[in-house]
């Protein structure tokens, strides 16, 4: 199990919380469960946890350290993510609407994938 | 819809109704509107490849997007590829200004003759702009001007569009675009599903100048509210409801929210 702690207690899980709160007002989260049990089921799949996922995405340069978002570890991602709401059977609005309630927490952290 | 209403009523739509297919008929007619933009040398760079967002396969589709684009291009059931030949000019050696000049576009009043094109034109002015480094600023010029009268013909037509980029390399293999010709935008198009107010724009004074630029052209306030009344100039956004508007989009197409 990839996820050992209450997923809101994940830094990258409250960044999104206030992020969809600032968005729309009131606690989007909480209102609907269902992304929360999405994202869930995407760190089961990635066997990560969200901050490991969030932490994914980036690569430090050789010669500097810094750190930068890195395009073929997005590329990576969405291609994860993409097998990931293939394998779930929906099809149509549901299967999009299952990819953005994932791609709505990299957003909110920032990453666009 | 009157001209100040098309103008107006512009936007670069990102709702589309993803089910509604845009007919035939008015994609042509967004073409023809291209076709009869103004156009230096009357050189006409501008290449369109109409592509139907339900006849790409899944794999093509996903390599044509990128992560800003990739929403817009699902929504809107057509994209309108947009490109330049540069290629026109040095094969054409000024005959399309020559052709002007058979139908009275241009006349000798204004310097215009056969041999005024071939013994200076071309050879001391539009053969060298072609090779040089402000050749493709030029027809981005031109080109712009070109898509953005599609644009308000799809706006006239009660269509929705936005520009978007384009993966130059993949769009070139899929469509058999030739190498030469350099990539502009794609232009997404379909029927809107949203009704936003208009997008913030800077000051008009910060724009514009009147004789010099230390004086702002200054905006006559009668004019303003003729633009306003004709439907141009209108409730900048946002709207009232708008954030609701965008919420229940997001929900009903299944976006990010």
């Amino acid at each position: 199990m990839s996820i050992s702690n209450p997923i809101e207690s994940y830094e990258t899980v409250q960044i999104w919380a206030k992020g969809l709160t600032e968005q729309w007002g009131g606690n989007p989260l909480a209102e609907d469960p269902g992304k929360l049990e999405t994202l869930k089921s995407f760190c089961a799949f990635m066997d990560k946890d969200p901050d490991e996922l969030y932490a994914f995405c980036f690569l430090r340069k050789r010669d500097t350290g810094e750190r930068f978002a890195s395009k073929k570890r997005r590329e990576e991602l969405t291609e994860k993510v993409f097998q990931f709401v293939n394998q779930s059977g929906f099809s149509g609005v549901e299967k999009r609407r299952l990819r953005s309630s994932v791609y709505s927490f990299f957003t909110h952290n920032g990453v666009l994938v | 819809m009157n001209f100040e209403q098309v103008i107006g009523n512009r936007r670069s739509t990102r709702f589309f109704d993803p089910d509604r297919p845009v007919e035939r008929e008015k994609i042509q007619k967004i073409l023809e509107a291209m076709r009869l933009s103004s156009c230096a040398m009357n050189a006409h760079w501008l290449r369109a490849v109409v592509v139907y967002r339900d006849e790409l396969d899944d794999e093509l589709f996903e390599r044509l997007k990128v992560p800003v684009t990739g929403v817009l291009m699902e929504l809107a059931p057509v994209h309108i590829y947009c490109f330049a030949d540069p290629t026109i000019v040095p094969k054409d050696k000024g005959n399309r200004v020559k052709e002007l000049i058979d139908v009275h576009a241009c006349n000798p009043s204004h310097g215009w003759t056969y041999k005024f094109v071939e013994e200076h034109a071309w050879p001391a002015v539009l053969k060298p702009l072609s090779e040089s480094p402000t050749y493709p600023a030029m027809m981005a010029w031109d080109d712009g001007g070109a898509a953005m009268q599609g644009l308000l013909m799809a706006i006239n037509q009660g269509l929705g569009a936005c520009y978007s980029v384009m993966v130059e390399d993949v769009a070139k293999e899929a469509f058999g675009v030739p190498d030469e010709w350099l990539p502009h935008y794609v232009m997404n198009i379909g029927y809107s599903l949203e009704d936003p107010g208009q997008r913030p724009r800077p000051p008009f004074d910060s724009l514009y100048y009147e004789r010099h630029v230390d004086t702002p052209f200054e905006r006559d306030e009668k004019v303003v509210k003729e633009l306003e009344e004709a439907g141009m100039l209108q409730d900048p956004e946002p709207k009232p409801g708008r954030k609701e508007e965008v919420r229940r989009l997001c929900q009903q197409l299944g976006l990010v929210e």
